[in-house]
């Protein structure tokens, strides 16, 4: 009599594990395949392609009833083994026993759900197999119905590109910050959100996902920052679990999976398991590429053959119409491996390989992935591509290609992008000047178009589209970049990042074709800034991307100690803060209190696994941070004024009081200091600051531009007001247009002598609407950065930045 | 193994009757046919074989004109030159797509139908003139005896990534839908079902300008627009190496689906070749198989490249 091969799950595994075994010896075994799913092996990787549309169920069937009877399988479909008796060698489902001399678990892996509270409600489903596709078919039939989709990664993705096909709003939910964030990096996953959205599928990423609402049915998600989004269905995406449960009822050797040794026998010499149940050598697997790899495995050792399975790269794609992505090996960062970066623009193109010794050992793609599989080739066997780095990134097929354009992000404007926001000047009028006057020279066009003739810091951008247009009959002058990651200034990111719309790292880096993955501590810096200035509420700060005294919110000091500097409302203090800064400098053990020339009490020596607890001190006595470190506002130094001195001439220590208020908090290219005195004598030295305002019988006068460090400088006359609120609004006015105009470092003298007074003027203290407009501005930003980042941190004692072991990789001089 | 998707029907006539490509000539003046597929219609074939189009001329050259593809639901109505012919042989409507790589034209399709009242199918354009919350829209379409569904379409408008139409427009990507009677558009596609709709075939029109055009032929069994549907991806060549081209979707009433194996095609490697390396559309008799009576390969240009070749079969 034939021996009884029972096979539990009629999956990818065990389908292709049958295929290998009748192949080897179709009359060694008779075979049972039990499937707890009402129907035989079918292409589960496929079914997305069924939601979609795109396939039907009957082409996605790999096994089908002639198979099964050609190769004499008895099937028992939708029947779940409940039980194993290792003992008896039955297995147990509801129609009886089957009894075994093999038994094959090939059950694969469960969904797993988040077990948030409304997970239960109806509506809310797995993705795994074909019911559940049908389940979301269904939804999708009801008019203007709305899907919510936990999880961006492969799965999550390709259920709300389908779901979206389908006629249905959709939204992901990914709790990382960024897409797909185990196969892709932050570039990759840019261009795939960007190709998401064009789909208007939205994506949320950062989001804690606190319940799902309903009474019956789902009707709502709601996260942990209060944002609603209405659901008829909620897809949970977000991980799977190996489906190990009647091998662990049976005491069958499980850790995460159900274990097995190089041959897929399990602890029991009668079973073998293969698939994504199965843990070998401490992993499991979640793609089909290995699992058919097993199957062939487990076949040979059926047959009593010897085989051992060897785990491979994997690589991934996403089988979504029109999206383009593969991602293999280990790309993320490290001081060891060096980075190839290609980026291509206009064409959304974006490759990154990781190599590591003269070897790849990682490569990301999106919207152009013919070299994948090469890649994947070089990275299983090792190459060492050394002879080839310089066009290694270009594939195969490189045979001295094209480098990327360095105008192409120009190029790539439409003719609508205003090219000078001074004048209103966009590509198109400056292309048509060209060509219709025959303009070559930059001095053409800014005589004929007014482009440039401002403030000047899209100079360059005129130039390049200059080029663009000319072609080679345009020379070029030479200018500086910003960093060795990109050809383009300083001036002209800014301006782009203005007219592209682009709100984050990856959408500047990617946009306007940065040279390297993630770019340098010199350009992510001043990106930051650039970013959080113009776009303060839909970018969200990376204190990554900050020089550790931001980091860590403390001047770092040169034996690796940190000052602290508690803020002073316009120098102003009482007994109680000095009595509270006096505690917290016994208690740490500070060694030097020292007076600054803003009038504030450093506190110098601090250790840096002692600023939580300091701070938290401080706060508790109403003390907030004085920003001593940052780019942004410093002090306001204010002499007596009106209140004490017998010369004042107006109330200079509330005016200061009133601007340290209203300013604090807020970054800006360079530090920015203030002070305010109450008479021409000066007492506060208010003509060597960034703006300085002597008060006057007649009202205010408001210098701008000075500098007491390294430059001397007096500060340059902007406007004299009568009235304090106007003094006020032009200081804001003045703030806002240094952070939306200046190279990011640039003290404000060092802008103003770019765009010049003038401009200047005309900007803040002339065009009433602009100044209430740059006003507006400011405010909006003040409502999400004025925050004390002490009270932030105190709070949370252990937060990393605060270990001892910090990374000191970009000090910087205390000033 | 494999079920088949598309039925067998030797004997169903074709919802399309004719199909021609019409190219530039040398001067790039006018446009002049290149291929011609008339089937039962041999007479207007040859009526047709002297002509040329200038920009504005007729249909072809109305569609190069305005950069755009245009459905003639009654070729009588004069902007088709060929009218008295047409009619002599029962042909009513007409669809023109051009094929454009950037700006340049490469070539245009023209697909004649018949009797309005005879057949179901559907050949569809929708247009969408991509501003901010804009959607995809009717633009034009033949629907032959469908009418039903013809009205439901007129009121239908896509959403980007939604449906055949939105989910083209959208990707920018040929997708060949095997079920259009379920989801999407609810209405129409419940009406698609009633009306016997199975498989859609949405291919974007680039063109210049800044509108998107998707064309949709829907098909149903009793008249398909094809027997046999193939989706090649083309990877462009460079630095020297030459393009590739791979199949990745596609169904034949005899085959079944296609997608299963790999297939690659190179440059000039039959008419799907063809239109790879030249960028220009083919209708041609396939030879080496009597299965067929014509087939058209229409390439998709992306960047100055052919990204997507589609072939259909009937
Ligand atoms: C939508 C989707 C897309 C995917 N895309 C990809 C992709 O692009 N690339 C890739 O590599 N992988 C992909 N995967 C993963 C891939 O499908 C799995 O890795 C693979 O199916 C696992 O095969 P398996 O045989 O281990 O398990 P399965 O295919 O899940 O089969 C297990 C079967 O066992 C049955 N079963 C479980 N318990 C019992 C029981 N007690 N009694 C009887 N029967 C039982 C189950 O019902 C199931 O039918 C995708 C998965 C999904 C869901
Ligand atoms: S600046 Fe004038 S008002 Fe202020 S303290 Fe000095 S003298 Fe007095
Ligand atoms: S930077 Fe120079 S001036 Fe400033 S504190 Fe240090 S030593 Fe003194």
């Amino acid at each position: 009599m034939k021996e009884q091969l029972v096979v539990v799950g009629a999956g990818m595994a065990s389908g292709r594990a049958l295929e290998h075994l009748f192949e080897s010896d179709p009359d060694r075994y008779e075979v049972t395949l039990i499937n707890a799913e009402p129907r035989g092996n079918y292409n589960r990787l496929m079914l997305s392609p069924v939601l979609s549309g795109e396939k039907t169920y009957e082409e996605i069937v790999t096994h089908d009833d002639d198979w099964y009877g050609e190769n004499h399988v008895t099937t028992l479909f939708g029947h779940a083994v409940t039980r194993i008796d290792r003992d008896r060698r039955i297995v147990v489902t509801k129609s009886g026993e089957t009894a075994y001399d093999k038994l094959l678990l090939a059950t694969g892996s469960a969904p797993f759900m988040l077990p948030l509270p409304g997970a239960d409600l109806e509506g809310v489903m797995p993705y795994r197999d074909l019911d559940d596709v049908n389940r979301m078919l269904d939804a999708a039939e009801m008019n203007e119905s709305k899907a919510v989709v936990i999880g961006g990664g492969l799965l999550g993705l390709e259920a709300a590109a389908g779901l979206r096909l389908r006629g249905m709003d959709v939204v992901v939910l990914h709790v990382m910050g960024h897409l797909m964030d185990r196969q892709l990096d932050a570039s990759a996953a840019y261009l795939l959100q960007k190709d998401l959205e064009r789909r208007d599928i939205k994506v949320h990423c950062k989001a804690n996902t606190k319940a799902i609402l309903g009474s019956n049915r789902v009707e709502a998600v709601l996260l942990e920052d209060g944002t609603v989004y209405p659901a008829d269905i909620v897809v949970m995406a977000v991980g799977i679990r190996p489906e190990t449960r009647i091998a662990r009822d049976a005491g069958i050797e499980i850790g995460r999976g159900i274990i097995v040794d190089d041959a897929m026998r399990t602890s029991d010499p009668h079973i073998l398991s293969i698939g994504e149940c199965v843990e070998h050598q401490g992993m499991v697997y979640g793609l089909v590429a290995p699992l058919y790899d097993q199957a062939k495995v487990v076949a040979k050792t059926l047959l009593d053959e010897e085989a051992a399975f060897k785990p491979v790269e994997l690589s991934t794609k996403l089988k979504v119409t029109g999206v383009d992505l593969f991602s293999a090996g280990d790309f993320a960062e490290g001081d060891d491996r060096e980075d190839i970066v290609f980026r291509d623009p206009g064409r959304g193109v974006y490759k990154r390989l990781v190599l590591k010794d003269n070897r790849i050992i990682g490569a990301v793609m999106y919207g152009d992935t013919a070299d994948g599989a090469w890649f994947l080739s070089n990275i299983k066997d090792g190459t060492d591509v050394s002879g080839m780095r310089d066009t290694l990134i270009f594939g195969p097929a490189f045979a001295g290609g094209a480098q990327m354009d360095p105008m192409a992000a120009v190029a790539a404007l439409p003719d609508e992008a205003e090219i000078c926001g001074c004048n209103g000047v966009c590509k198109g009028k400056i292309v048509e000047a060209i060509t219709a006057g025959g303009l070559t020279t930059l001095d053409q066009v800014k005589a004929v178009t007014k482009a440039s003739t401002s403030c000047g810091t899209c100079t360059g951008l005129v130039e390049q589209v200059l080029a663009v247009t000319l072609g080679d009959d345009f020379v070029m002058p030479t200018v500086k970049p910003i960093c060795p990651c990109s050809d383009l200034t300083h001036e002209d990111v800014r301006r782009l990042i203005k007219a592209r719309e682009l709100k984050s790292m990856p959408a500047v880096m990617q946009e306007l074709g940065w040279k390297t993955s993630c770019g340098c501590h010199v350009c992510r810096p001043a990106l930051n800034f650039y970013l959080l200035a113009d776009w303060p509420l839909e970018y969200g700060d990376d204190s990554q991307s900050r020089f550790i005294n931001e980091r860590a919110h403390a001047n770092i000091q040169k034996d690796g100690t940190f000052s602290v500097v508690p803020r002073m409302w316009g120098g102003v203090t009482n007994p109680r803060e000095l009595r509270a800064i006096a505690d917290a400098a016994e208690k740490y053990d500070v060694p030097m209190v020292k007076m600054t020339g803003g009038q504030r009490v450093d506190l110098l020596g601090v250790k840096k696994e002692d600023l939580p607890a300091m701070w938290a001190d401080l706060n508790a006595a109403g003390l907030v941070s004085g920003h001593a470190y940052s780019k942004g506002l410093r002090t306001v130094k204010t002499c007596v004024g009106t209140d004490f001195c017998r010369f004042g001439t107006q109330d200079s220590t509330g005016l200061g009081i009133k601007l340290e208020k209203r300013l604090w908090g807020s970054w800006s290219p360079h530090k920015i200091k203030l002070a305010v005195s109450g008479c021409p004598r000066n007492c506060a030295e208010a003509t060597c600051k960034d703006i300085g305002i002597v008060c006057v019988d007649s009202g205010y006068q408001i210098g701008v531009g000075g500098a007491a460090g390294m430059d001397l400088k007096e500060v340059e006359p902007l406007a004299s007001v009568p009235s304090e609120q106007e003094a006020i609004d032009i200081t804001v006015a003045f703030v806002q247009l240094y952070r939306e105009n200046a190279k990011y470092l640039d003290r404000a003298y060092k802008w103003i002598a770019k765009v010049g007074l003038e401009w200047v003027k005309e900007q803040v203290v002339d065009d009433l609407g602009n100044r209430a407009a740059l006003v507006a501005r400011f405010d909006l930003s003040q409502s999400v950065y004025q925050v004390d980042p002490w009270a932030e941190r105190a709070s949370t004692a252990a937060h990393p930045e605060f270990t001892p072991l910090a990374d000191f990789s970009m000090p910087e001089a205390a000033q | 193994m494999q079920a088949r998707i598309l039925d067998t029907v030797e004997t169903a006539q074709s919802f399309i009757q004719a199909t021609e490509i019409w190219v530039p000539d040398a001067a790039g003046t006018r446009l002049v046919r290149s291929d011609g597929l008339y089937g039962l219609h041999g007479a207007f074939g040859s009526d047709s074989s002297g002509h040329s189009f200038a920009m504005g001329q007729g249909l072809p050259g109305r569609v190069w004109a305005e950069g755009r593809p245009i459905i003639l639901n009654d070729v009588q109505d004069g902007t088709f030159v060929r009218a008295d012919s047409a009619e002599r042989a029962g042909l009513t409507a007409a669809a023109a797509v051009p094929v454009y790589a950037g700006n340049l034209i490469k070539g245009v399709l023209v697909m004649l139908c018949g009797d309005p009242d005879f057949g179901v199918g559907a050949i569809e354009v929708w247009h969408s003139n991509n501003a901010p919350g804009s959607v995809m829209e009717l633009d034009g379409g033949f629907y032959g005896s469908a009418k039903q569904f013809c009205e439901v379409s007129e009121r239908t408008a896509f959403k980007r990534g939604q449906g055949l139409p939105g989910g083209v427009w959208a990707s920018k990507t040929p997708m060949l839908m095997r079920d259009l009677g379920r989801g999407y558009g609810f209405v129409r596609a419940e009406s698609a079902g009633a009306a016997g709709l199975t498989t859609g075939l949405g291919i974007p029109v680039p063109a210049p300008g800044g509108s998107s055009y998707v064309l949709t032929l829907l098909s149903a069994c009793a008249t398909p627009i094809a027997r046999r549907y193939e989706l090649w991806d083309v990877v462009p060549g460079r630095g020297g190496q030459k393009a590739i081209g791979a199949l990745v979707d596609g169904l034949c009433d005899i085959d079944g689906p296609l997608w299963g194996t790999e297939r690659r095609i190179q440059p000039w490697q039959g008419p799907v070749g063809r239109a790879m390396a030249t960028g220009v559309p083919v209708a041609e008799v396939p030879s080496g198989t009597h299965r067929y009576e014509g087939m058209v390969a229409l390439p998709v240009h992306a960047h100055g490249e052919v990204t997507h070749v589609v072939a259909w079969f009937f």
